[in-house]
C-alpha cells in the first residue's frame, strides 16, 4: 500500500508540470493583460511600464515560466497581482471554506442519492422509481446559476428563513482552529455558531449537491439493477435471505465500487464546480477567488489556483483508490 | 493669484457647521452593512485603483481635499487650506483638529511621505495622482509646499485621491504598518479587511466630521450578484445596496422595508469614433453616427428612464457643466443619411465594439444602436469581446468605434486630456490644436471662473467636432433600508458621514 501511494504521488508531479505549462501558456495566449485591468484608467504609459517591469511581465514568456516553476517547486507560487499577497496564503485562507461546502454538498447528495437509487432499482417502474428519475433529471439538468438565484429569492427573499449568502454573519466571534467553521464550532461547544454556520451552508450546499444527487442516484440505480440480475443474488434469495439483506448487503455492496468512484470524481468536480455557486452566494472560497483572478488576468493566482485544484483532484482520487480496498478486500494495491 | 484660493476658510467653516455637535447627543450604537460590487485588494491604501475603495481609504486616513457635492467643488478635508502661492507652487496648511487614531498628529512630513509613496511604492496604483508634482517639502510642522512640473489647477482634485499615511509608522514598520498599524486621521478607523470579501470601518466618535447619527460600524461587503444584494436588503442582511440594475428597481421599491434612491453617476457614456481610422477620419461620418442615435428611445426602453442625457462630456453637478448649452447632434436620421451621402460613404462597413456586462444594459444598448446606425447608411458589424480583451485593445488604440464609459469625472480635466488632447493616449487618437490649446490653458488657470470658461469652450469644440458622441450619465440606483437616511452621491461614494440612522 505504502509503495503504491508513493508511486501515485510521484505520478502527480508530471501531471502538475503539464497542467502548469498549459495554464501558463493559455494565460499568455489569452487576449487582455493584467496591467490594463488593474492599473488606474488614468495611469500614464510610464507608470504602466514601471508596473510591467515590477511584475516581470517584460521578460520573455519562457523565462517567466521557468522562474515561476523554480519557485513553485519550493511551494512559492508568487504573489497575486491584484491582492499583493502570496498566492499560497490567499489559497490556504480560503480553501477550508470551499472544502467544507463541497463536503456538505456531497453528504447531501449521498444521503439522498444512494437510498433513492437503491430503492428505485429494487422497484423498477414504480412510483418511487419514477420520482427518483425525476429527481435525477432535475439534478443533472438544473443550471447552478439559475437554481442558486431561485433559492435565494424563495428562501432568503420570500420566506426569509435562510441567509442569502456569505459564510457567517457579521460579528460571529469564533476562534479558528481547523478553518472548518462547523468543526470549529463543535470543538468549542458553540452550538449557536454551528446552527448559524449550517444555515449559511444550506442553500449553496443544496445547489451544489443537487446535480451530484442526480448523478449518484442514476448511477446507483443502474449498477444496483445490474447487480440484482447476477447469479449470486439469485443464490442469496434461494438461501432465504430477506429482500432487504439481498438488496443492501449483496447487490448494493457489489455496486458500491462504481458508486464510490463517481462520488470521488464528483467531489473533485464539486470543488472546482463551486466557482459559480460561490460567486452567486458570495461564498468566500477559492472558486470566487478564481473568478476574480481570471477577470483581472491575475496570472500567478490563476496558475496557482488551477494547480491547487489539480492537486486536490488527484488526492481525492488516491483516497478513492484506498477506499476500494476497504469496500472490496479482493482489491489489492499493486 | 488672489483668486487662486481653491479651498477657502469659508468652506472649513461650512464643514464644521455641517458636523453636528458630536457630544451633545448620544452616539448611536447601530451598525450597518453595505452590499458593494467591487473587490477589495488589501491593506495598502495606494494599491487599489477602484473608485469606491479609494474613497474608503480617504475615510480612514484622510485626504487633503474632498469634493463637496453641495458646493460642486473641492473643499479642504485634512487640509485647513490649499493655496496657489506661485504659478507652480502650492501651499497646503494642515488642520490641527484631525489627529491619528493612535493620537499622533498629522504632520507635513506625512504629506511629503504620502506623495513619495504614491509615486514609488511598487504596489501603488495611484501614481497618476502625483504625476504633475515635481517636489514636495515640509516648511514647518503643518505646512507643505508642493511644486508642480507645470502650472496645474487640477492639483486639489488630484489630492482628493491621496490618503495621507504616517511617515513615522512607515519608517518603523514598513509596509506592515498598513496591516498592523492603520492609524489614519479620518472619521472612520479600519477594523478589518478580508481580502476579496469585506472591509469593516468604525466611527471615531470625537472626530469633527462625524455626527451622533452616523453608524457606529460599517461593513462593506462584496456581493457580486444583484439579485443577492436586493434579497439581502429585503431580509435585513444589508442596509444599503449598491448598483441596483433597472430591472430590479421596481422590486426594491415594492419592498416593505426599503426603497430605491438615485444619483447621477459622473461617468460619461459615449460613442468613441477614432479619427485616425476610416470612416471616422471624415467628420461627416462622425456627425452622421451622432445624428443616428435615438438616445431618448434607448433611455426610455432599456434604461427605464434612469439616465440623464448629455449635451457634452459633463452633466449637472460636475465641474464645467454649461446649463444653456445643447448638443448639435439631436436624433435626426434624415440629416445623418444626408451627411453620409454627402461624404460618399453610404453603405460603408464599420465594426462596432461594446463591452458585455460592464455597464448597465451595455449589450442591449449596442444592439439597439445597430439598426439606428444602419438606418442612416452604415453597414454595422457588432463585436462583443470579453471586457479584458476589449479594454486592453482600447488602451492600445486598436478599436475604431466603441461604446464606453469614463468615470472619475467630478472635475473632467484629466479625462478630457486623456481622450481629446494630442498624444495623451492612443485610445481615441484625436488631435485638434485648438482643443489642445484650450485644455492646456484650463489646467494653467487658477481663477475658477476663468478656468470654467476655458473648459467649457474646449468641451463645446470637442462636442461639435464629434470624435465622440456624448450619450448620457446613468442614474445609479441604490437600495436603502427604511431606517436609514442616505442620499447617494455621484461617483460611487458611500461615506459614513452621509449615512444617518433614523431614530424611531
Amino acid at each position: 500500500m505504502a509503495s503504491y501511494l508513493v508511486r501515485r504521488l510521484i505520478g502527480v508531479i508530471p501531471v502538475l508540470f503539464m497542467v502548469s505549462l498549459m495554464v501558463f501558456a493559455l494565460t499568455q495566449l489569452a487576449p487582455g493583460d493584467p496591467v490594463s485591468m488593474l492599473v488606474s484608467d488614468e495611469a500614464s504609459p510610464e507608470d504602466r511600464q514601471k508596473i510591467v517591469e515590477a511584475w516581470g511581465l517584460d521578460r520573455p514568456a519562457p523565462v517567466q515560466y521557468l522562474s515561476f516553476l523554480k519557485n513553485a517547486v519550493l511551494g512559492d507560487f508568487g504573489s497575486s497581482f491584484r491582492y499583493r499577497e502570496p498566492v499560497m496564503d490567499l489559497v490556504l485562507a480560503r480553501l477550508p471554506a470551499s472544502i467544507e461546502l463541497a463536503v456538505y454538498a456531497t453528504l447531501l447528495a449521498v444521503i439522498i442519492g444512494i437510498p433513492l437509487g437503491v430503492l428505485s432499482a429494487a422497484r423498477p417502474n414504480s412510483l418511487l422509481d419514477n420520482a427518483g428519475s425525476l429527481v435525477g433529471f432535475f439534478g443533472v439538468s438544473m443550471p447552478n446559476f439559475w437554481f442558486g438565484i431561485l433559492l435565494i429569492l424563495v428562501f432568503a427573499g420570500v420566506f426569509n428563513v435562510l441567509p442569502s449568502g456569505g459564510r457567517e454573519p457579521w460579528g460571529m466571534d469564533l476562534p479558528s482552529i481547523t478553518g472548518f467553521l462547523t468543526i470549529d464550532a463543535l470543538i468549542q461547544g458553540r452550538f449557536d455558531v454551528l446552527w448559524t454556520a449550517l444555515r449559511h451552508l444550506a442553500l449553496p450546499a443544496i445547489v451544489l449537491g443537487t446535480s451530484m444527487t442526480g448523478i449518484i442516484m442514476q448511477l446507483t440505480r443502474a449498477t444496483v439493477a445490474e447487480a440484482l440480475r447476477e447469479d449470486y443474488v439469485m443464490t442469496a434469495r434461494a438461501k432465504g435471505l430477506s429482500e432487504r439483506l439481498v438488496l443492501w448487503r449483496h447487490a448494493f455492496r457489489n455496486a458500491l465500487v462504481a458508486v464510490v468512484t463517481i462520488i470521488g470524481l464528483e467531489f473533485g468536480a464539486l470543488i472546482s464546480g463551486a466557482i459559480i455557486v460561490e460567486t452567486v452566494f458570495s461564498w468566500p472560497g477559492i472558486g470566487m477567488l478564481l473568478i476574480q483572478s481570471i477577470t483581472f488576468r491575475d496570472y500567478p493566482l490563476i496558475v496557482g489556483l488551477v494547480l491547487i485544484y489539480t492537486t486536490l483532484f488527484v488526492l481525492v482520487n488516491v483516497a478513492i483508490d484506498i477506499l476500494y480496498t476497504i469496500i472490496d478486500p479482493r482489491i489489492r494495491m499493486k | 493669484m488672489s483668486n487662486s484660493r481653491i479651498l477657502m476658510g469659508a468652506a472649513v467653516a461650512a464643514l464644521l457647521a455641517a458636523a453636528p455637535p458630536a457630544q451633545a447627543e448620544e452616539m448611536t450604537r447601530e451598525r450597518i452593512a453595505v452590499g458593494i460590487t467591487e473587490t477589495i485588494a488589501g491593506y495598502n491604501p495606494y494599491a487599489d485603483a477602484v473608485v469606491l475603495i479609494g474613497s474608503l481609504w480617504c475615510k480612514v486616513y484622510g485626504c487633503i481635499t474632498r469634493f463637496d457635492f453641495e458646493e460642486g467643488r473641492m473643499v479642504p478635508s485634512l487640509a485647513e487650506s490649499m493655496e496657489a502661492v506661485g504659478e507652480r507652487v502650492w501651499e497646503v496648511k494642515l488642520r490641527s483638529d484631525w489627529v491619528r487614531h493612535n493620537g499622533d498628529p498629522v504632520v507635513a512630513e506625512d504629506v511629503v511621505h504620502s506623495i513619495e509613496r504614491s509615486r514609488s511604492d511598487p504596489d501603488s496604483m495611484r501614481q497618476f495622482v502625483v504625476v504633475s508634482i515635481e517636489s514636495a517639502e515640509a516648511v514647518d510642522e503643518r505646512t507643505v509646499r508642493i511644486t508642480t512640473k507645470e502650472p496645474d489647477a487640477t492639483l486639489p482634485d488630484n489630492l482628493s485621491l491621496l490618503p495621507i499615511t504616517s511617515k513615522r509608522l512607515y519608517d518603523e514598520y514598513g509596509q506592515a504598518a498598513d496591516r498592523n498599524h492603520p492609524h489614519g486621521a479620518g472619521p472612520y478607523r479600519l477594523v478589518e479587511v478580508s481580502v476579496g470579501n469585506h472591509m469593516i470601518l468604525e466611527r471615531v466618535d470625537d472626530h469633527p466630521m462625524v455626527s451622533p447619527t452616523n453608524p457606529r460600524q460599517i461593513m462593506y461587503r462584496i456581493m457580486a450578484e444583484p439579485e443577492q444584494r436586493v434579497t439581502a436588503l429585503s431580509n435585513g442582511e444589508i442596509q444599503i445596496a449598491q448598483g441596483v440594475p433597472p430591472q430590479l428597481v421596481a422590486r426594491v421599491d415594492g419592498l416593505p422595508n426599503a426603497h430605491a434612491a438615485f444619483a447621477n453617476s459622473v461617468e460619461m457614456m459615449f460613442l468613441a469614433m477614432n479619427p485616425s481610422t476610416h470612416p471616422w477620419d471624415v467628420k461627416e461620418a462622425r456627425q452622421a453616427a451622432a445624428h443616428a442615435i435615438n438616445r431618448e428611445a434607448i433611455v426610455a426602453a432599456l434604461l427605464g428612464g434612469r439616465a440623464t442625457l448629455l449635451d457634452g462630456p459633463v452633466g449637472e453637478g460636475q465641474f464645467g457643466y454649461e446649463p444653456g448649452y445643447t448638443t448639435p447632434y439631436n436624433y435626426d436620421p434624415e440629416r445623418g443619411r444626408a451627411l453620409l451621402e454627402e461624404a460618399g460613404l453610404s453603405g460603408v462597413e464599420i465594426d462596432f465594439y461594446t463591452p458585455v456586462g460592464r455597464y448597465t444594459a451595455d449589450r442591449q444598448i449596442a444592439e439597439a444602436m445597430v439598426p439606428m446606425l444602419e438606418d442612416v447608411g452604415f453597414k454595422v458589424n457588432l463585436r462583443t469581446p470579453e471586457w479584458a480583451t476589449l479594454w486592453a485593445d482600447v488602451q492600445a488604440g486598436g478599436v475604431p468605434f466603441y461604446y464606453m464609459g469614463r468615470g472619475q469625472m467630478l472635475d473632467p480635466s484629466r479625462a478630457l486630456r486623456q481622450y481629446f488632447e494630442t498624444d495623451s493616449s492612443p485610445r481615441l487618437d484625436y488631435s485638434n490644436p485648438e482643443v489642445d490649446r484650450l485644455l492646456q490653458a484650463e489646467r494653467r488657470t487658477f481663477d475658477v471662473d476663468e478656468r470654467l470658461d476655458t473648459m467649457r469652450e474646449a468641451m463645446r469644440l470637442i462636442t461639435e467636432d464629434a470624435p465622440a458622441h456624448f450619450l448620457w450619465l446613468h442614474q445609479m440606483a441604490w437600495g436603502v433600508a427604511d431606517g436609514i437616511d442616505f442620499t447617494p452621491r455621484p461617483a460611487d461614494r458611500v461615506d459614513g458621514w452621509d449615512i444617518h440612522i433614523r431614530k424611531n
